[in-house]
């Protein structure tokens, strides 16, 4: 009860040297009437033991750290820059090479078409897309190791270029020659072949039935033969029109 | 404490325009009001918005501080100590009462404070268990009135004398005393509480 008397020392007393007490700079007669009175009073002696339980916990509670970024936002919201240490500082260890700012860049794009790929339903769509690959690839005698091979330097590949376009520019020329010779092999069998013996009447009137070109027989056969796949190269008639021209209008 | 020297010339560069010093000061510093806002508000978070306006204002209005008057960092405090106390009274923090069963703070669950108290027999680690006991005491601590509590942090958590608190809080003396005391013996009354209600 404040106001109340113990052992030489008054509640109100009691409670103003009670942080004296507490930081241990209350000394001798003092001191000792304190503690009589905190023993003997039963509202004073709880409160000196709570007081020093509370310090106790008080105490206890260990210093935090401030957020890493603190002083930085802190900077930055007071002078809107940071000041040339805190660049210095923080410049070197985050100033990005050219290797970091690439791998960024692609990153921006790698990443979520890989995130993509994860997926299930597409890994087993990759993994079918390769196999068929590598089935196509080996079926076609395509072995992975000979394209490391491959020479891909401007002049090797202007070279290979104009190998492959000569060798395509040869087989057109024998093909073209190869079909000339044919062409004047078969010509020259038909002019020597001798002629067929004459057919009997029947045949002939047959004959003449199926013929509805109005031509003779032996030329309408030369017509089927150069229709198929021979070129007419030249064509000389047995005996040749007479050309009658006039040219006295153009000497009078 | 401080070099009260090296302080007032920081200050004087700062005031000049030198960010030099102003990054001096707020390297100096920063840690001690974060602590304090931390202490205060009970939030990590709180701490930190705080804690920049604390030194927002302290760079808007630095050409005000006497260093005849005050220690700067009494100064910086009276600055916390101002802000806290609005950020109090917009949080609406005083409508909490003492008890520790009552509604959790935004880092504790729904169960009631007393539920949330480990076990000490239990505990498998003794670090554990007193990372637990202090997060207990923290989560207290923010159950006193405003008025104990800034004294008690001062005292206890910043060692500031008696002098330097009665400068920051504007009041004798004499009323820290009392309130650095209440503020204890009630944080001890609370902690009793939900230990009893433990075992």
């Amino acid at each position: 009860m404040p106001g109340e008397f113990h052992n030489g020392m008054q509640c109100t007393e009691f409670d103003a040297v009670l942080s004296d007490a507490m930081d241990a700079v209350l000394s001798g007669a003092k001191w000792e009437s304190f503690q009589a009175h905190a023993r003997s009073c039963q509202l004073c002696g709880p409160l000196w033991a709570e007081a020093q339980e509370g310090r106790h916990w008080l105490k206890s509670l260990e210093e935090v750290e401030p957020p890493v970024n603190l002083v930085n936002n802190i900077l930055i919201a007071t002078t809107g820059l940071d000041t040339i240490r805190l660049r210095g500082q923080a410049s070197e260890p985050s100033k990005p090479s050219l290797t970091d700012r690439m791998r960024d860049l692609l990153g921006t794009f790698v990443s979520p078409v890989w995130a993509l790929a994860r997926q299930p339903r597409f890994v087993m769509s990759f993994g079918m897309a390769f196999f068929s690959l590598s089935v196509a690839l080996s079926v076609a005698g395509v072995k992975l190791n000979d394209l490391a091979h491959i020479d891909l330097r401007p002049g090797a590949i202007r070279r290979t270029y104009y190998e492959t376009s000569g060798r395509v520019h040869h087989f057109y020329e024998n093909i073209r020659w190869v079909y000339e010779i044919e062409s004047r092999v078969r010509e020259f069998k038909r002019a020597t072949t001798p002629a067929e013996p004459a057919p009997e009447e029947e045949n002939n009137k047959q004959r003449k039935n199926d013929n509805t070109s109005g031509q003779p027989d032996q030329k309408q056969e030369r017509n089927y033969s150069q229709g198929e796949n021979q070129p007419v190269l030249a064509a000389t008639p047995d005996d040749p029109p007479v050309v009658m021209g006039t040219t006295h209008r153009r000497f009078a | 404490m401080e070099d009260t020297q090296v302080v007032a010339s920081l200050v004087r560069r700062c005031i000049s325009g030198d960010a030099i010093a102003w990054e001096e000061i707020v390297q100096r510093y920063n840690r001690r009001i974060y602590n304090i806002c931390y202490r205060f508000a009970g939030s990590a978070d709180d701490a930190q918005d705080l804690t920049q306006e604390v030194f927002i204002k302290v760079y808007r209005t630095l050409s005000s501080y006497d260093s005849d008057k005050a220690a700067f960092m009494t100064w910086v405090t009276t600055v916390t100590r101002n802000l806290l106390v609005d950020h109090f009274r917009k949080t609406k923090q005083d409508r909490l009462t003492d008890s520790l069963d009552n509604a959790a703070s935004e880092h504790e669950d729904a169960q009631p404070l007393s539920e949330q108290i480990p076990d000490q027999t239990a505990a498998p680690d003794a670090s554990v268990q007193s990372r637990e006991t202090r997060e207990t005491v923290h989560r207290a601590l923010q159950k006193l009135s405003p008025e104990l509590r800034e004294a008690v942090i001062l005292r206890d958590l910043q060692d500031m004398d008696y002098r330097e608190i009665a400068l920051a809080l504007k009041v004798p003396e004499g009323t820290v005393k009392s309130r650095i005391n209440r503020g204890r013996a009630e944080l001890a009354r609370l902690l009793q509480r939900t230990y009893k209600q433990v075992i």
